[in-house]
């Protein structure tokens, strides 16, 4: 069994037994990122904290039935889309993730031929703390993330940000690889254009 | 050979390390010929690496405590409520 492997299964048996340090150390490490995935969904913060807190509940209820069969993380996610969708459901909205109709908002910058109409500009060095228009660029980047579909969003808190592999995140979303790749790419495009308008 | 729009939609591909052989050694020639592919290439790679570090860090807001307490609270109620 690898390091990591071992280390979580001893979290979760340490949160089976009621652990409240266990807890705090796994709601630390994804509660932000539970959040902000939920907002895409439910559309509203205060919703979307609501949404979290009956995910943690869930979690901490049936943790002695979790058989390892996905990470820890990739369970705790999946609660919480089933959750959020539920309570969308119950708002009167369906929340696609396969990202049918969106595009990705690039293709007026070619001509005919493919071409750039114009020559991207040569971004300067973009580091994490850079102050840009008076923020931070690591609050652009989340400002950014804000904005994007439910679809582009949760792929990209997922993959990137909670680092979980490719098929944890099309089981948890019930999507295709292929889907994912487009979102995530789609997503990084977002991103990329509102750092771009501030260069 | 590849043209800017095709080369901007495997951009992530490319980065991420998941086109063949062939699609990489294409892309390879495209970018070596063209300064606005490679620039944009590099802005990708920029917001990827930047969306990536937005990560790990766990977060400790003063409000945390409180938010824990009343999640084991209601748990507790919702258990003793047989629930």
């Amino acid at each position: 069994m690898s390091t990591a492997r071992a280390e979580e299964t001893t979290l979760v048996q340490l949160l089976a037994a009621g652990e409240r340090t266990a807890f705090e150390q796994v709601y630390r490490k994804h509660n932000s990122s539970l959040i902000r995935v939920a907002v895409g969904i439910v559309r509203s913060r205060a919703t979307a904290e609501e949404v979290a807190q009956e995910t943690w509940i869930a979690v901490l209820k049936n943790i002695c039935g979790f058989e390892g069969r996905s990470s820890l993380a990739s369970w705790i996610f999946s609660i919480l889309i089933n959750k959020a969708r539920s309570r969308a459901k119950r708002d009167g909205r369906m929340v696609s993730f396969d990202g049918t109709g969106e595009d990705d908002n690039l293709a007026a910058a070619f001509d005919g031929r493919g071409r750039w109409k114009d020559i991207p500009e040569l971004w300067e060095v973009l580091t994490p703390e850079r102050i840009l228009e008076g923020r931070s660029v690591m609050d652009h980047v989340n400002t950014a993330i804000e904005a994007l579909p439910p679809g582009q969003r949760s792929v990209i808190i997922l993959r990137a940000q909670q680092g979980l592999g490719a098929e944890e995140v099309c089981a948890i979303l019930g999507i295709s690889e292929g889907n994912m790749r487009v979102l995530l790419h789609r997503a990084r495009l977002g991103v990329r254009a509102a750092l771009d308008g501030l260069m | 050979m590849l043209s800017c729009q095709e080369v901007a939609t495997r951009a992530s591909a490319l980065i991420d390390g998941e086109l063949s052989t062939w699609e990489g050694l294409q892309m390879r020639l495209h970018l070596a010929m063209c300064k606005g592919c490679e620039r944009f290439i590099g802005q990708v790679r920029t917001t990827r690496d930047l969306t990536e570090n937005l990560t790990a860090a766990d977060t400790h807001e003063e409000a945390d405590d409180g938010r824990i307490s009343e999640i084991l609270s209601k748990l507790h109620e919702e258990k003793k409520q047989g629930g």
